[in-house]
């Protein structure tokens, strides 16, 4: 028992430790203070700035690149994620299957700052042939982010692919399904799971992206956190505006992710209430 | 016996993974290749020349950068000791079921890894400035511990869960204490989890650019903020040769892990 309360107990500091900075932030969204560090009377002044203020335009413009190329990466990796999930898992050969993961490994594994050079070098040789200016550049940091996405789509199908049945596929083209059709009506359905939970991470990872973005980007355009970097590089402090956006960015990404997490826990129960197993003792308790 | 049709089908399926594969070869490989090139030439003017030259390594290393290289290293070193010391805790009480039965509390400690880490350099950069801490190498590991805490947590929470709760059972029954049983069952189980929670610290922690110049005031330069620097004063292969050397310690920890994975998965098969 005594265990417990110890435990339970180092639990809540590290992780109260690790929210207090975001917490903080949260809490000084709702003041008008220049500087972070003292407080002056709730105050709505920083949301107001934030969508009415001198940088909401560029602000706004920036939240549409990020959203842009968040949508963009993630539907072009999904898809070429999941064709490749479903192309290697049937690949039999050992060798070509160990060439695929090892690929596969590379951006998970690179550093970001490697990977954001060597991209960078990669644009810049392209620069020779055709010249990217203004909003065009997002396609370069829209396949750089791509990059990076695929390889956890892939991740998320493959398993979900292992799983499924292969008879299944079969059964359907014996009942005169054509290939295509099989895949459409059998295969997609039975890894749509992995597949939506592919394209989630990969907005998700592509909105928290700042160092490739940071170094395939530039001339003037911004996306969310190269606008943040370059507010926040500065001698000056940070803009009022910006706590207000971060706070808005934090509480998406969290609902995102927990709404992402009570799917998936939800969907294990019933898998585990389908199959007749013991039932997983109650889990909502915290 | 097989079918025509799913003889065919198999032949199309197969083949679903090839635009992922040439994509892969032209914005993975290639680039690293390019990379490596450029790491090893001279330019002059942005446009390359094929002089095979050992000057971009010798530039890194010269001793100019010698403090930033060793700061890096206390740093990645403190930064990695201090996550390792208190996420293998934390992993190994979220895995527990004895402890932690919710999935949310775990989702907890994994969100930070979602919120953009400038977002959370700031945050801490305004808390640390209220408390009217002075920033230096303390600030920096603080931050960097803070950010990069959930990378050591979630590898070392995996592994300890995958552990097959008969092992521990079956030391209990053979008589050794829990303590005995945590160091010589558990602990050496987790090893790989602890490994690769060991590079996804260390690593970033030393590239990510930003993060110490923020918590900082700009004092403490890592190799992160030295290529950012290289790279707006256009020393492309000079960047390229410090990439080349980061390539190679992951890659020679990823060497090392693997070697880890493949003596603890070849039971199970793996996804692969």
């Amino acid at each position: 028992m005594v265990k417990k309360i110890m435990a339970k107990t180092f639990l809540g500091t590290v992780l109260a430790a690790m929210y207090l900075p975001i917490l903080w932030l949260i809490v000084f969204s709702f003041t008008n203070t220049t500087s972070i560090s003292s407080w002056r009377g709730f105050s709505f002044d920083a949301y107001i700035e934030l969508f009415t203020g001198s940088n909401s335009d560029d602000i706004l413009k920036a939240i549409i690149n990020t959203l842009i190329i968040a949508v963009c990466a993630s539907a072009i990796s999904t898809v070429l994620g999941t064709a490749a999930a479903i192309g290697i898992n049937s690949v039999k050969s050992k060798k070509i299957k160990f060439a695929y993961k090892q690929t596969n490994q590379i951006p998970m594994v690179n550093s970001e700052i490697v990977t954001a050079i060597s991209l960078m070098l990669l644009f810049g040789m392209f620069r020779s042939f055709i010249v990217l200016e203004g909003e065009v550049q997002l396609i370069n940091v829209i396949l750089a982010h791509t990059t990076f996405c695929t390889p956890y789509v892939l991740l998320n199908v493959l398993p979900r692919l292992q799983q499924s049945d292969n008879k299944m596929y079969e059964a359907a083209m014996d009942l005169g399904c054509t290939p295509t059709q099989a895949l459409w009506k059998v295969v997609i359905p039975d890894i749509l799971p992995g597949i939506i939970m592919g394209f989630i991470m990969s907005v998700t990872l592509s909105i928290d992206d700042f160092v490739i973005t940071q170094f395939t980007l530039d001339g003037g355009i911004y996306t969310l956190s190269t606008l943040i970097y370059s507010k926040a590089s500065g001698k000056k402090p940070l803009p009022i505006e910006m706590r207000a956006l971060s706070t808005i960015i934090f509480i998406v990404i969290a609902a995102l992710l927990l709404y992402a997490n009570h799917k998936s826990t939800s969907e294990q129960k019933k898998k585990k209430t389908n199959t007749g197993a013991k039932k997983s003792p109650k889990r909502s308790k915290i | 016996m097989k079918k025509p049709a799913s003889k065919f089908a198999g032949f199309t399926r197969k083949y679903a993974a090839l635009p992922y594969g040439v994509f892969m070869a032209v914005f993975v490989v290639f680039p690293l290749i390019v990379l490596l090139l450029y790491s090893f030439c001279e330019t002059a003017d942005g446009s390359l020349s094929f002089q095979f030259t050992f000057d971009n390594f010798k530039k890194v290393f010269s001793e100019d950068n010698f403090s930033m290289l060793i700061n890096s290293l206390l740093v990645g070193l403190y930064t990695t000791v201090i996550c390792l010391l208190i996420g293998y805790p934390v992993a190994y009480l979220l895995a527990n079921k004895n402890y932690n039965r919710s999935s949310v509390v775990v989702m907890l400690f994994m969100l930070p890894m979602w919120v953009n880490f400038l977002l959370r350099t700031l945050a801490t950069k305004a808390m640390l400035e209220f408390f009217g801490i002075s920033m230096g190498m303390g600030t920096v590991v603080f931050g960097m511990v803070y950010n990069f805490l959930p990378f050591m947590i979630l590898p070392i929470y995996t592994t300890i869960q995958k552990i097959d709760y008969s092992l521990i059972e079956g030391a209990a029954d053979l008589g050794a204490s829990a303590r005995v049983t945590f160091w010589k069952v558990t602990v050496p189980l987790s090893l790989p989890g602890v490994f690769s929670g060991i590079t996804m610290v260390f690593t970033p922690t030393i590239t990510t650019f930003a993060i110490s110049k923020m918590l900082s005031n700009s004092k403490i330069s890592l190799i992160g903020d030295y290529i950012d620097q290289q790279v707006k004063h256009l020393n492309y292969n000079v960047a390229s040769a410090i990439s080349f050397v980061i390539i190679i310690i992951v890659g020679i920890s990823m060497i090392i892990l693997n070697k880890y994975d493949k003596e603890s998965t070849n039971q199970g098969g793996g996804l692969w």
